[in-house]
């Protein structure tokens, strides 16, 4: 019974595909839509070539000898940087046409005003607002320099006046290399303050162990803001497409098939538990749609497959069941589909599958979304994209499961409650 | 309440035992009483017609007989086990054709036959040959393979029909199976269903337009407001009003009431009445050539009298105070 009454739902959802391949099509897009306007993908632990303007404003010697080193076609900088030398105009140009990601500018009479601490200097940093990622890189490292350049402020200031008329009068060789050898001799006597360990963060485990275990396995790890994006809308979509599947009940409720079913049927566990793994097979399918599929347009990797696969069955199975129990209280289906929608939004928006978790409101975060499954899944399922949840998977997919029995039972319970005066309700 | 032993007119072909009864029958939503204690059989080979206008509680009935609504009151009797009793095996024994189209639209008139075959009880085999058997009753075998979506009115009533027939239920209750479908379509379905009571299959079958009771129904039960008012065969339910015919008198009746004229209501009973128009039922067995000369002698202008036989809807004036069409 259970089989025939699977296999016609399964038939008639091959027969029409259309809302079910706008929930899977929908989350695909936005994936796209995001990654590509923030960021993309990243691969290898690199943070891909950063292209920004560079516009010199101050064309003095030490500039000179910066653009010269950003040219190298070698070396760390050459690996990440991609600078283009250009006058303020064309840089403003090219970052309202979205060609680069930041200008950086080095205004006039900069290196003077630092040798000889008549007034304090800025350096200028434009930033292309439609990326988050390579601006934020440059900005980090323009912090570092001038962090490096105020220490060497304070330390070297007794010998600036000799630099200030080294870079003033010319570059005479043996004046500066007798300038470079004074200035390396206090950074020898600085050495016991500057070679203790920097103290470094790392965020989400993401740049430490994820190395190492990448190393291990040889697979690329790197960051990849389509996959924290993927995760985010497949959590949200797959209780949509839930959603979608178990509100043929409520059809069949309103098309009078289910009352003639019970014309001919006494027991009804049957028809709820057909719609429920009808809907589970849905979410599941649609999982494997969007993951896998998502995976090879975004260049996500899975290091955990097994894993991932596992918890999404518990996730499907939760979904489901959810959503049964939505469906068996609404009243008829234009309430059942509203209800959906504000249920699977209420879930999802705390649950950090539309912002990050850490984005949201802090009463929402410590005391609301530790206690959402969307949550539980979005981050497992983002740990596992790290390659770092180890053994949480198994937990929170045995609470998904266990959720997911206690919904199905109370929907079981409720449908029954509304049958035991009659179907025609 | 009447039934078929105690009258004559009744020609069954199959021997009498009640595959339906009904006693007491009730149910109320709130202070609405749906249905009102109403009682009747049907028996094999017999097609009882439920006769009422929308709203008279003839779905409320059948959701009741078929376990859909849990009665307030009363007891149904399927072949002679209480339904209440185990529901499963009633329901084995009969198939319900509800009003709405209760079938799938995406799949093809031969899935779901099968489908609701299968539901029934029947194995994979059984349900498609069956279903098959069906196509070719019901004249849709052409079409077995196309979705029920692209199929017209009156063949999406054959394929609701037929997805009740995949067991051979022996009690089969149909509500309203024709409404909404041209006339065609509509002697095709009642044709159908003729061959089934001939071949033994008790059917309730509920409606509102008085020609297919008056055609199809060997038994006729006038229900509104969800009572019983009357029962009985055509000729039973015609004899309540004056033998086989009324006299429709047309004149001024403005200013004039029958219960002033001396001796009226002794001789005629008044079935309906308007300005214009009197509809009369002769009191006792009388001449028609003698009524009509009384009828002339009344003390208006008369312009026009008529004989009509006595139809359903007069039967159900008479009994409600309302025509059934209104």
């Amino acid at each position: 019974m259970f089989r025939v009454l699977l296999a016609k739902d399964l038939r008639r959802a091959w027969r029409n595909p259309v809302p079910w391949l706008v929930n899977l099509a929908l989350p695909l897009c936005i994936t796209a839509l995001i990654g590509l306007t923030f960021g993309g993908y990243i691969e290898s632990d690199q943070i891909g070539r950063i292209k920004f303007a560079f516009v010199d404003e101050d064309n003095s010697p030490a500039t000179t000898y910066l653009r010269g080193y950003l040219t190298a076609t070698t070396g760390q900088a050459a690996e990440h940087l991609e600078p283009l030398f250009v006058n303020r105009e064309t840089a403003l140009q090219l970052i309202n046409n979205n060609e680069i990601s930041s200008v950086f500018i080095i205004p006039a009479n900069f290196t003077i005003d630092y040798l000889t601490g008549r007034k304090s200097v800025a350096l200028e940093l434009i930033k292309n607002p439609t990326e988050s990622i390579h601006p934020a890189v440059l900005e980090e490292l323009l912090g570092t320099v001038v962090t490096g350049m105020n220490v060497a402020s304070r330390y070297f200031q007794f010998e600036q006046p000799e630099w200030k008329a080294a870079v003033q009068k010319g570059a005479d060789p043996r004046q500066i290399l007798e300038l470079i050898e004074r200035a390396g001799q206090r950074a020898q006597m600085a050495r016991q303050y500057i070679s203790s360990p920097l103290i470094g963060l790392e965020k989400n485990g993401s740049t430490g162990k994820t190395k190492s275990n990448t190393s291990e396995s040889g697979t690329d790890g790197g960051f990849n803001l389509f996959a924290y994006i993927l995760i985010g809308m497949t959590g949200m979509y797959l209780l949509f497409l839930a959603g979608s599947g178990m509100m043929d009940l409520q059809r069949e409720l309103r098309i009078r098939t289910f009352e003639r079913y019970q014309t001919l049927r006494q027991r009804t566990w049957a028809f709820l538990l057909s719609k429920v793994v009808f809907a589970g097979a849905l979410v599941l399918f649609g999982s494997f749609v969007l993951l896998a599929g998502g995976g090879l347009i975004f260049h996500i990797h899975w290091p955990q497959p097994l894993a991932l696969a596992a918890l999404m069955c518990a996730y499907a199975s939760f979904a489901a069941g959810l959503m049964a129990l939505l469906a068996v209280l609404a009243p008829d289906e234009r309430q059942a589909n509203s209800f959906n929608y504000i249920v699977a939004l209420s879930l999802s928006i705390p649950g950090g599958c539309m912002f990050p978790a850490g984005a949201l409101p802090d009463f929402m975060r410590h005391h609301i979304t530790p206690f959402m499954p969307t949550a539980w899944f979005a981050d497992t399922a983002r740990e596992l994209s790290y390659g770092n949840a180890k053994f949480t998977w198994i937990l929170v997919s045995f609470k998904l499961v266990l959720l997911s029995v206690v919904l199905i039972g109370a929907a079981a319970f409720f449908l029954r409650r509304r049958l035991k005066t009659g179907a025609r309700t | 309440m009447m039934n078929a032993e105690s009258n004559p007119g009744i020609n069954l072909p199959f021997p009498r035992m009640s595959m339906l009864k009904v006693q007491g029958l009730s149910k109320a939503f709130g202070a609405n009483r749906a249905v009102d204690s109403v009682c009747f059989e049907v028996s094999p080979g017999e097609i009882y017609g439920l006769l009422g206008p929308n709203g008279a509680g003839k779905t409320t009935t059948i959701s009741m007989l078929c376990g859909l609504l849990k009665p307030d009151a009363g007891e149904i009797f399927v072949a002679g086990a209480a339904f209440s009793a185990d529901p499963q095996k009633a329901k084995r024994i009969m198939g319900v054709v509800p009003q709405d189209l209760a079938l799938y639209e995406e799949l093809s008139g031969r899935e779901n036959l099968e489908f609701w075959g299968r539901i029934a009880g029947l194995s994979s085999r059984e349900a498609k040959s069956r279903a098959m058997e069906l196509l070719d009753a019901l004249t849709l075998a052409d079409r077995a393979k196309d979705a029920v979506k692209t199929y017209s009115g009156g063949m999406k009533r054959r394929i609701n029909l037929g997805c009740a027939l995949l067991h051979r239920p022996q009690l089969l209750l149909l509500d309203e199976p024709t409404v909404g479908i041209d006339p065609q379509a509509r002697l095709n379905i009642l044709e159908f269903i003729g061959q089934l009571r001939a071949s033994g299959t008790a059917i309730l079958y509920t409606t509102h337009y008085l020609e297919e009771a008056e055609s199809i129904c060997q038994r006729i039960g006038i229900i509104d407001q969800g009572k019983l008012l009357a029962e009985g065969t055509l000729s039973q339910l015609q004899e309540r009003l004056g033998r086989d015919r009324l006299f429709v008198v047309e004149a001024d009746f403005k200013d004039s009431s029958p219960d002033a004229w001396d001796g009226f209501n002794q001789r005629f009973r008044v079935i309906q009445r308007s300005e214009k128009q009197l509809v009369l039922a002769a009191i006792g067995a009388r001449d028609p050539s003698e009524c009509l000369k009384d009828l002339l002698g009344l003390p208006v202008r008369v312009e026009n009298v008529t004989l009509k036989r006595p139809s359903l809807n007069d039967v159900f004036l008479q009994l409600t105070g309302r025509d059934l069409r209104e």
